[in-house]
C-alpha cells in the first residue's frame, strides 16, 4: 500500500536540501566528537607503526585479528549500495527510492574504510608499493627478483576492491548529477561554482534525462559482477588456504556475499531510520519503506542462514580429526561457545523473529535494534571464522594459542566506525542523502484507480 | 509487446493486458475440455515411452538386482532430473505470488500442475532406497589406513539404523508431493467452484468434490490466500532441505573424499533454473499453439527471462566457486574429483553441461529484443533443460560408479560409464511418464488460473502519462 501524500516539487526541494542549506547546532558538535575519535584512532595507528606490531594482541599462530575482521566487516557493509540501488533499480521496486543514495554513499565510505585495514595490519604501510608494484626505483624487491605473486588472493583483493570503489563512485556521481543542478541553482559564490562544475551543464533536457537513465541502468548491470566478485575474493583469502582447518570450504564465496548483503542492508535500514529522525524526513522515509526492507531482510537472512548451515554441516561431514577439533573449539570451548551463541542469536534468530510481524517491522525502535543486532552478529561471525581457525592452525596442541585484542587495536577499530559516521555527516552537508529527482519521479508515477467501490493506489508501469 | 486483440479492448495496440473477466471462464473451460489431435499424439507417445521405461526397469532389476548401486546410475540420474525440475516448478507460483509480481498470473497454474508429478517422484524413488550402500563398512580391514568404518554421509553417526536415511528421504519426498498437491488444490478451488456450474457428467462431480463448500466469501478468500502463502513458505523450505538430502545421499556421499559444501546449493539452483526454463517452454507452446495468446503476454517472457538470466549467472558463479577452491587447494583427493567430474572421465559431459546451462542461455538472454520475444526465453529454457539433464547424468552416474564408497578419498580417477539399452529405456520412460501425467492433469484442471487472471484484469487500467498511454497497476496491499 502506498502511504504518504504526493508532495509538490518545491516542498521536496525544501525538505531534502534543508540539511545542506541550513546547519543545526548538534551538527558541528557531532562532527567534532567523531573527528576527535578518528584522530585518536589515527594516533593509535601512528603509535603502532612507530613502535611495531608488538603493541597489538597478534602473536603466532594468530596473525590475523581485529584488523582483518574489521576489513571483512566493512567490505560487507559496502555491499548494501549495489544490493539496494542496482538490483532494486533493475527490478523496478518502487520502495527503493529513498534508500538508494544513502546506500550508495555508505558503500563508498565503508569501502574506503575497509581498504585502510590491511594497510594498517601490515605494520609498515609504505611497503604496499612492494605488494602491488615492482618498480625500478624500488630497489629492494627489484634487486632480489621478488615479484608480486599474482596467483595469491591477497593480490586479487586490491584489484577487486579498487574496481568496486571506482565503479561505486561513478555510480554515485551519475545519480547525483540532477541533484547537483538543483543545488547549483540555489547556491551562490564558490559553492555555486563547485556544484556547477559537478552538474556538468545539466539542464534537464529530455536527451540528458535519457542518457542519465540509460547510464544508471548500464552501471547497475555492470557493477553487479564487481559487487559479487569483491566479497568472493575476500572469502578466498580464507578459502584458498588449505592449512587452516575450517577455512578451505567451497561455499565461502556465496556465503560471504550473502552475509555481506545481510549486514549491509541492515546498516542502511539503521541509517535511514537515523536520517528520518535527525532531519525529520517522515514524508520521505516512511513506515512502508522500512516494512519492505524488513521483508527483504527476512529473505536475505534466511538465505544467509542456509549457507551458514551448509558450511557447518560440511565442516563435520568430512569427519577429519583436525577440523572437528577446530569446530569443537568454536562450539564447545568457553568463551568461544558463548560468542557462537551470541553470534547466531544476534545475526539470525533475534532479528528474523522481530521482522516476522508487520507491526514490528513498522516500529522504528524495534527495527533499529534488529539491524544493530545483525551488525554486531556479523562482526562476531567474521571474528569466529578467523581467530579459532588460526588458533589451532598448528599440528601440536602446545603450539595452539588464542588471541586477545590490545587497546591499540580496539581504538583503531572504534575509529573506523567514527570515520564512516563522520564522512556520512560531511556528505550530508554538501549533497542530499535522499535523491530528489528519484522521489519526484516516484510521486509523478503515483495514481489511483477504482476497483468496485474502492479507490486503490496504483502506479504507472512501462510493461 | 503482444497486441491485445480481444474485441472489447480499449487498450493500446502495443500494450498487453488480460482479456476482460467475462471471457475468461468460458474460454479456459472450453480449452480444458478440448482434446486436439496434437495433444492426443503427445499423450500417446509419452504413454508409450512410459511403457518402454517400465520394461527397461524390469529387465534391469532382473539382470542386476538391487545389491549393488553401480548399475542404477542412469536410473538415479533420471530420477534426479525429474525430481529437480518438477519439484522446484510449483515453487514459482508461490514465490511470484508472495512478491506480488503482476506478470506471474498466466504462469501460476502451469507451475502448480507439476504437483501431480510428485506422485511419480515417490514411485521413482522407491527402488533407489534399496540400492544405497550400508553405512557401516561390511569389509573393513583392521588397521587399514585408507578405509572408513562408517562411510561419510550427512547423517553422521546418529544411531538411526542402516537404512533410516532412505526412509527419511522417502518421507520427505512424500511430504513434498502432498504439500504441492494441497497447494494445487487450494489454488484451484475457486476455479473448480466456477467450473462445476458449467461442466457436465464426470467433470461436474469431480469439480464439485474439489470445490467443496466454496462460495467466494471474504473470509474464504482471505483463508485461501493465507493458506497459499504459508504452504508456499513451507514447501520452499522442505524442497531446499530435500534437495540437500537427495544431492548428498545419492551423489556426494557416494564419491570417496568429496566434501563440497556448495554442491547442494548448485543442485538447488540447477533445479530452480531448469524448472523456470521448462515453464517458459510450456508457456511458449500454450501461447503459440494452445489458444492462450490473449492470456500469455510478452511481458511474462520479458520478466521471467530476467530471472532466468539471473539464475544462469548464479549457477555459473557457484560452479566457479567450487572449481577454483578445489583447483587452488592442490590436494590430491580434490584434484582427482576435479579430473573425474570436470576434466577427464566426465570432462566432455561437463563441457556440454557448461555450454547448455550457461553459455547458450546467457548468450541468448543477453539481448533485450530476444528477452522481449516469446521464442527467445523459450529457447533459453530448452537449453537449460538440456543442461540440467547433462548435470544429473554427469553427477549421478559419476557418483554411482566412483568405486569403493568406504575409501577415505578418491585414489585414482574412475572411467566414464556409458548407458546400455536398458538405461536408455529407463531414461526415456522416466521422461515419458512425467510428460504423460502432466498432460493428463492439464485436461482436468485448467492451465490458466482463472481467478488470478480475473483479479489481474481488475487491478490494471490504462492511463495517460505525459503524452503516452501506459499501464496503471493497482497496489492494493
Amino acid at each position: 500500500m502506498q502511504e504518504g501524500r504526493v508532495l509538490p516539487a518545491k516542498e521536496i526541494n525544501r525538505d531534502l536540501l534543508r540539511s545542506i542549506l541550513t546547519t543545526p547546532n548538534w551538527y558541528w558538535v557531532t562532527v567534532a566528537i567523531m573527528a576527535i575519535i578518528v584522530l585518536g584512532a589515527m594516533s593509535a595507528a601512528g603509535l603502532m607503526i612507530n613502535k611495531g606490531m608488538g603493541l597489538t594482541g597478534l602473536n603466532r599462530p594468530v596473525m590475523w585479528g581485529f584488523f582483518i575482521v574489521n576489513f571483512v566487516f566493512w567490505i560487507g557493509i559496502s555491499h548494501a549500495g549495489v544490493m539496494l540501488s542496482a538490483i532494486l533499480r533493475l527490478s523496478k521496486a518502487e520502495w527503493r527510492r529513498p534508500a538508494t543514495r544513502a546506500a550508495e554513499v555508505l558503500t563508498v565510505f565503508s569501502l574506503m574504510t575497509a581498504v585502510m585495514m590491511p594497510l594498517i595490519h601490515t605494520g609498515r604501510p609504505w611497503r604496499l608499493v612492494y605488494w602491488v608494484y615492482t618498480l625500478p626505483f624500488v630497489p629492494y624487491d627489484f634487486a632480489r627478483g621478488i615479484w608480486p605473486n599474482i596467483r595469491s588472493p591477497l593480490v586479487w583483493d586490491p584489484s577487486a576492491i579498487f574496481t568496486y570503489l571506482t565503479s561505486s563512485i561513478l555510480f554515485v556521481m551519475v545519480a547525483l548529477i540532477p541533484d547537483m543542478a538543483v543545488l547549483r541553482d540555489r547556491t551562490t559564490g564558490i559553492r555555486h561554482q563547485a556544484y556547477a562544475l559537478m552538474a556538468m551543464g545539466w539542464q534537464g533536457t529530455p536527451r540528458q534525462w535519457k542518457l542519465q537513465i540509460i547510464s544508471g541502468i548500464l552501471l547497475s548491470a555492470l557493477i553487479l559482477p564487481v559487487f559479487v566478485s569483491v566479497h568472493s575474493i575476500v572469502s578466498w583469502d580464507f578459502g584458498m588456504a588449505v592449512a587452516v582447518k575450517s577455512w578451505h570450504s567451497t561455499i565461502f564465496a556465496p556465503y560471504f556475499v550473502v552475509g555481506a548483503v545481510h549486514s549491509g542492508v541492515s546498516a542502511v535500514v539503521f541509517v535511514m531510520i537515523l536520517l528520518r529522525w535527525i532531519y525529520g524526513w517522515e514524508n520521505y522515509i516512511r513506515h512502508e519503506h522500512i516494512d519492505a526492507l524488513g521483508r527483504l531482510l527476512i529473505v536475505v537472512a534466511t538465505g544467509w542462514f542456509y549457507f551458514f548451515v551448509m558450511e557447518v554441516i560440511f565442516g563435520f561431514y568430512g569427519r577429519e580429526a583436525d577440523e572437528i577439533a577446530v569446530r569443537e573449539f568454536q562450539f564447545t570451548q568457553p568463551p568461544w561457545n558463548l560468542w557462537f551463541i551470541f553470534f547466531t542469536g544476534l545475526t539470525y534468530f533475534l532479528p528474523v523473529s522481530l521482522w516476522l510481524f508487520k507491526w514490528t517491522r513498522r516500529n522504528l525502535w524495534i527495527m533499529s535494534i534488529a539491524c544493530i543486532s545483525v551488525n554486531i552478529g556479523m562482526w562476531l561471525e567474521r571474528f569466529l571464522i578467523i581467530v579459532p581457525g588460526l588458533a589451532q592452525k598448528q599440528m601440536f596442541t602446545f603450539t595452539w594459542y588464542t588471541y586477545a585484542p590490545s587497546a591499540v587495536e580496539i581504538t583503531i577499530i572504534g575509529g573506523t566506525f567514527a570515520m564512516v559516521t563522520l564522512l556520512m555527516l560531511l556528505f550530508s552537508k554538501v549533497l542530499p542523502l535522499i535523491p530528489l529527482y528519484d522521489i519526484k519521479e516516484g510521486d509523478m508515477l503515483k495514481t489511483e484507480i477504482k476497483i468496485g467501490r474502492a479507490t486503490v493506489p496504483a502506479v504507472f508501469r512501462e510493461d | 509487446m503482444a497486441a491485445n486483440s480481444h474485441p472489447e479492448s480499449h487498450y493500446g495496440a502495443e500494450m498487453w493486458v488480460f482479456p476482460v473477466a467475462s471471457q475468461v471462464t468460458r474460454e479456459v473451460s472450453e480449452r480444458t475440455s478440448a482434446m486436439p489431435m496434437a495433444f492426443g499424439i503427445g499423450l500417446g507417445v509419452s504413454g508409450l515411452l512410459l511403457g518402454l521405461g517400465i520394461i527397461g526397469f524390469v529387465i534391469r532389476a532382473m539382470s542386476d538386482g538391487f545389491g549393488a548401486h553401480g548399475p542404477w546410475g542412469y536410473y538415479a540420474a533420471i530420477f534426479s532430473f525429474i525430481f529437480m525440475v518438477t519439484g522446484a516448478a510449483p515453487l514459482a507460483a508461490s514465490i511470484f505470488r508472495v512478491t506480488k509480481s503482476h506478470w506471474r498470473r498466466p504462469l501460476t497454474r502451469v507451475s502448480e500442475l507439476f504437483s501431480l508429478i510428485g506422485i511419480f517422484n515417490i514411485l521413482l524413488f522407491i527402488p533407489l532406497m534399496f540400492v544405497l550402500p550400508a553405512f557401516r563398512n561390511p569389509n573393513l580391514t583392521p588397521l587399514a589406513e585408507n578405509e572408513l568404518d562408517l562411510r561419510r554421509t550427512i547423517w553422521f553417526e546418529v544411531p538411526i539404523g542402516a537404512t533410516a536415511p532412505q526412509w527419511l528421504d522417502l518421507l520427505g519426498i512424500a511430504c513434498l508431493a502432498l504439500c504441492a498437491l494441497v497447494i494445487l488444490w487450494l489454488s484451484a478451488v475457486p476455479d473448480m467452484a466456477q467450473a462445476r456450474l458449467q461442466a457436465t457428467g464426470f467433470r461436474r462431480s469431480f469439480y464439485g468434490v474439489l470445490a467443496g463448500h466454496w462460495h467466494g466469501t471474504k473470509s474464504q478468500w482471505l483463508n485461501q490466500k493465507a493458506g497459499l502463502a504459508l504452504l508456499g513458505a513451507f514447501y520452499f523450505m522442505l524442497l531446499v532441505f530435500m534437495q540437500f538430502t537427495i544431492s548428498s545421499d545419492y551423489a556426494q556421499s557416494l564419491i570417496p573424499g568429496w566434501k563440497d559444501s556448495i554442491f547442494p546449493v548448485i543442485y538447488t539452483l540447477t533445479g530452480f533454473q531448469s524448472s523456470l526454463g521448462l515453464m517458459l517452454v510450456i508457456l511458449f507452446v500454450l501461447r503459440r499453439w494452445g489458444g492462450y495468446k490473449n492470456y500469455i503476454g510478452i511481458s511474462l517472457f520479458w520478466s521471467a527471462s530476467k530471472i532466468l538470466l539471473g539464475l544462469t549467472l548464479l549457477w555459473v558463479y557457484h560452479m566457479f566457486a567450487f572449481g577454483i577452491t578445489y583447483w587452488y587447494g592442490r590436494l590430491e583427493v580434490e584434484q582427482n574429483i576435479l579430473k573425474y567430474l570436470l576434466f577427464q572421465s566426465y570432462g566432455w559431459l561437463f563441457l556440454a553441461n557448461l555450454i547448455f546451462s550457461f553459455f547458450l542461455p546467457f548468450l541468448t538472454l543477453l539481448w533485450n529484443p530476444v528477452r522481449r520475444s516469446d521464442w527467445g526465453p523459450a529457447l533459453a529454457g530448452v537449453f537449460v533443460l538440456i543442461g540440467a539433464f547433462l548435470f544429473s547424468w554427469r553427477i549421478f552416474v559419476g557418483a554411482f560408479n566412483a568405486g569403493d564408497v568406504y575409501n577415505i578419498g578418491l585414489e585414482h580417477v574412475p572411467a566414464f560409464v556409458g548407458p546400455d539399452l536398458w538405461d536408455v529405456l529407463i531414461v526415456l520412460g522416466g521422461l515419458g511418464g512425467a510428460v504423460f501425467i502432466y498432460l493428463l492433469g492439464s485436461r482436468l484442471i485448467p492451465m490458466m488460473c482463472v481467478w488470478e487472471i480475473k483479479e489481474g484484469a481488475m487491478y490494471q487500467h490504462m492511463g495517460t502519462f505525459m503524452r503516452g498511454r501506459y499501464l496503471v497497476l493497482a497496489k492494493p496491499e
